[in-house]
C-alpha cells in the first residue's frame, strides 16, 4: 500500500477527534441558547402558566387579581384581632395574642423570622443582619438601620403593633404582608417576644434542671 | 505492509512488466475488508456524534440565559445569606416556586443602591407596574407534572436539583431534568432526604451516613416516591 494512504488515514482519524472534543467542551460550559427540542411534540402546550404573559388582558399578565368586592374562600377577614391586630380602631393594638400560643407556633416563628427578618434585624434581633452590614458599608446615606428589636421600647409595644409592623411596614421598613400569611405573622410576633425575653433574661429565668448545662 | 505487496505496487520502472499498470495491485484486495471496517466505524462515529450533540448533558445542562437585570444569587443568597424562601416564598406550599415581584426587590432597593444603573429596569418596572421579563431557565415539557411542595415537605433540598445556586452569578441549569434523572431519585431517594429545616441550606452535611439518615426519615414520615406513570403524566 502506498505510504500516503496510510498518512491520510491517520490524519482523517485525528480530525474525527475534533468534533468529539468540541461536543465535550460545549456540554461542560454554560450556554445561552434554550434547549434544542428534537421532537417538538407536546412540549409547549397552548395554555397559560403561572407568571406568564397573556396579551388578552390590559395588564398583559395571565394571573388575575381578585375582582373588587369579592372575598376568596376562607379569607373573610371577620376576626379583626386576628387579621389586623387591632381592637376597635386602626391605632388600638391588641395586647394579647388572638390565638393559642403553642410550641409549634413559636418554632414556626423562629423559622419564618430567620427567613424574612434576620437579613436585616439579625438572628438575635439586635439589628445587625448581614444585609444591613453590607448596606451600611456602602455608606450611601439612604439606608435606615433596622431597629434593635430587643430594647425595652420595642418590647413594651403591644403584640398587635408588631403584627401590624410585619403586615404593613413602618416608616422606612417595607410591608411584609404580601409575603407572609397572617398565621405566620403571629408566629413571628411570638418569636420576637422570645428574643426580647431572652435578651433581658437572668440566670433565675432558666429552669433549675437545665441551669447546670449553661455553667 | 508486507514487502511483497510493496514490490507489486511499485509499477513500471521497478522491474515490473508493462501490463502491471492495468492490473489492480494486490493490496487493493484488502479494500473490501477496509471499507467494511470504515462503514461500521463511521456508523459508530455518527452515533457517538448524534448522541453527544443531542444528549441532555449538551442540550439542557449549562443553560444560563442572560437576564434583564444582572441579579446575582451569589451576592444575595450567598454572601448576604438571604434564605431562598424570602423571594421564592411559595416553594413549600405550591407546585411553583414563584419568581419574586418587583416589590420584593424594592423592600431593600428603595433604600440601597438607589442610583445603580444595573437596577434601572427594576425602578422602571416599579414606576409603570409592568413586570420585569425574567427569562425562564428550568422548563419541563408541559406534558410532565412537577410539584415543588411535595419535594420540599419530604425534605429534598434545593441543592439536589438546582446545584450551588448560592455561588451562581447567573442561574444555570445543572441537572438534565430528564425522566431518567427523575426516576433515578424516585427509585432510591434515601441519600437525598434530610430534615425539612435544612432544605434551603446549601452547605448542610449530615453528621453520619446520608443514606442511613434518609432511610430513617423516610420510614418515620412514610415517604415513598411513586414511579407510576400517572404521578408525573397526568
Ligand atoms: C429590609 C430590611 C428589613 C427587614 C427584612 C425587616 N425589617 Fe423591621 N425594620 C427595618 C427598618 C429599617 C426599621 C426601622 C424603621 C424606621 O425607624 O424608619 C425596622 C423596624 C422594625 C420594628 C420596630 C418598629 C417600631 O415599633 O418602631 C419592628 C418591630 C420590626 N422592624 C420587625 C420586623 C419583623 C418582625 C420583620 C420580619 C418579618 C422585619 N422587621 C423585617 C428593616 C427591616
Ligand atoms: C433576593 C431574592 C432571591 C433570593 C434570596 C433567591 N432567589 Fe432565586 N431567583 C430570584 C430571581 C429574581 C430569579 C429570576 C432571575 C434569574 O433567573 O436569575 C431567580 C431565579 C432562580 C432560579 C431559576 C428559575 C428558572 O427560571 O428556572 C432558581 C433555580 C433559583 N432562583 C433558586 C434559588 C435558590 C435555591 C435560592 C436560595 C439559595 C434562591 N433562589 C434565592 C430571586 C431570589
Ligand atoms: C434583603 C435586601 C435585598 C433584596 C430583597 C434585594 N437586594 Fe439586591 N442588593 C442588596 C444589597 C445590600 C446590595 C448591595 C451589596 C453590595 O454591593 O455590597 C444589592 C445589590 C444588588 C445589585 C448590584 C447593584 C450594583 O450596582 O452593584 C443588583 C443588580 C441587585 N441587587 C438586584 C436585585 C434584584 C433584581 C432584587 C429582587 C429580585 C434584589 N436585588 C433584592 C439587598 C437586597
Ligand atoms: C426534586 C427536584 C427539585 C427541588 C428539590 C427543587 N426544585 Fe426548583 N425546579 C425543579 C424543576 C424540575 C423545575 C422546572 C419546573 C417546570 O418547568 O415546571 C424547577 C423550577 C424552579 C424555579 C422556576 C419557577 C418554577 O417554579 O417553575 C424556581 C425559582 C425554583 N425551582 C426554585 C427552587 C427552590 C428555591 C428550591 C428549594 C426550596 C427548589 N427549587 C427545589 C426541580 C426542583
Ligand atoms: C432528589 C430526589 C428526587 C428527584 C430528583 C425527583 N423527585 Fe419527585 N419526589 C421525590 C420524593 C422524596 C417525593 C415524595 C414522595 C412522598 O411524599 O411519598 C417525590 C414526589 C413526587 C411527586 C408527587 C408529589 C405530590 O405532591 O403528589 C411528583 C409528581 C414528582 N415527585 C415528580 C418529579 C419529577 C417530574 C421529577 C423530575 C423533574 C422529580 N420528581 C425528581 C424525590 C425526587
Ligand atoms: C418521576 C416522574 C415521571 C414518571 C414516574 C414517569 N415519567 Fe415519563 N417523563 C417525565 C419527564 C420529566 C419527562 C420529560 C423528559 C424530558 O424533557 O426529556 C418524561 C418524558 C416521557 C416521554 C417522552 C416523551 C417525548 O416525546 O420525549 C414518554 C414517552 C414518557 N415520559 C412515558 C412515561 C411512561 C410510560 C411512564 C410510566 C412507566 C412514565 N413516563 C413515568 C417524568 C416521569
Amino acid at each position: 500500500m502506498p505510504r500516503w494512504i496510510l498518512y491520510l488515514l491517520l490524519v482523517v482519524t485525528a480530525l474525527t477527534l475534533i468534533p468529539i472534543g468540541l461536543i465535550y467542551r460545549s456540554s461542560r460550559s454554560a450556554k445561552d441558547r434554550p434547549r434544542v427540542q428534537v421532537v417538538y411534540d407536546m412540549d409547549q402546550q397552548s395554555y397559560y402558566k403561572p407568571q406568564s404573559e397573556n396579551p388578552f388582558f390590559a395588564d398583559g399578565q395571565s394571573m388575575r387579581q381578585h375582582p373588587a368586592g369579592t372575598v376568596a374562600r376562607g379569607r373573610l377577614q371577620g376576626d379583626e384581632a386576628f387579621w389586623h391586630g387591632t381592637a376597635g380602631a386602626d391605632t388600638v393594638f391588641v395586647e394579647a395574642f388572638p390565638l393559642e400560643l403553642t410550641r409549634e407556633l413559636v418554632l414556626r416563628g423562629r423559622d419564618r423570622y430567620a427567613i424574612h427578618c434576620a437579613p436585616c434585624h439579625g438572628p438575635a434581633g439586635n439589628g445587625d443582619g448581614l444585609v444591613h452590614r453590607r448596606a451600611q458599608a456602602l455608606a450611601e446615606g439612604t439606608w435606615t438601620p433596622p431597629t434593635d428589636l430587643t430594647t425595652a421600647a420595642i418590647a413594651e409595644r403591644p403584640v398587635g403593633h408588631v403584627y401590624n409592623t410585619i403586615a404593613n411596614g413602618i416608616r422606612s421598613m417595607p410591608a411584609y404582608g404580601p409575603q407572609i400569611e397572617p398565621l405566620d405573622r403571629w408566629a413571628i410576633a411570638a418569636w420576637v417576644r422570645v428574643l426580647q425575653t431572652a435578651r433581658n433574661a437572668t440566670i433565675d429565668d432558666v429552669p433549675a434542671d437545665v441551669r447546670a448545662t449553661l455553667e | 505492509m508486507a514487502p511483497d505487496h510493496d514490490d507489486l505496487s511499485r509499477g513500471p520502472g521497478h522491474g515490473a512488466t508493462e501490463t502491471d499498470k492495468f492490473v489492480f495491485p494486490k493490496w487493493t484486495n484488502r479494500l473490501r475488508e477496509a471499507s467494511a471496517v470504515l462503514a461500521v466505524g463511521g456508523l459508530l462515529y455518527a452515533v457517538v456524534l448524534v448522541t453527544g450533540v443531542f444528549s441532555p448533558q449538551n442540550t439542557a445542562v449549562g443553560y444560563a440565559p442572560e437576564q434583564p437585570v444582572p441579579y446575582s444569587h451569589a451576592l444575595h443568597a450567598g454572601k448576604m445569606g438571604i434564605d431562598c424562601r424570602y423571594c421564592h416564598n411559595t416553594v413549600e406550599t405550591t407546585a411553583k416556586a414563584n419568581i419574586p415581584p418587583t416589590a420584593t426587590c424594592l423592600n431593600c432597593h428603595a433604600t440601597v443602591r438607589t442610583q445603580s444603573e444595573l437596577l434601572e429596569p427594576v425602578r422602571r418596572s416599579a414606576e409603570t407596574g409592568e413586570p420585569i421579563k425574567w427569562v425562564r431557565v428550568h422548563d419541563l415539557p408541559d406534558y410532565a407534572y412537577f410539584n415543588h411542595a411535595g419535594h420540599i415537605q419530604s425534605g429534598v433540598a434545593c441543592v439536589s436539583c438546582h446545584g450551588r445556586v448560592d455561588r451562581m452569578e447567573v442561574v444555570e441549569q445543572v441537572q438534565p431534568l430528564t425522566m431518567g434523572w427523575c426516576l433515578e431519585c424516585h427509585r432510591d431517594p434515601a441519600p437525598h432526604i434530610r430534615p425539612v429545616e435544612f432544605v434551603t441550606d446549601m452547605e448542610w452535611r449530615p453528621e453520619g451516613d446520608a443514606r442511613e439518615l434518609g432511610a430513617r426519615l423516610m420510614q418515620e414520615k412514610g415517604i415513598a416516591p411513586s414511579t407510576d406513570c400517572t404521578t408525573c403524566h397526568r
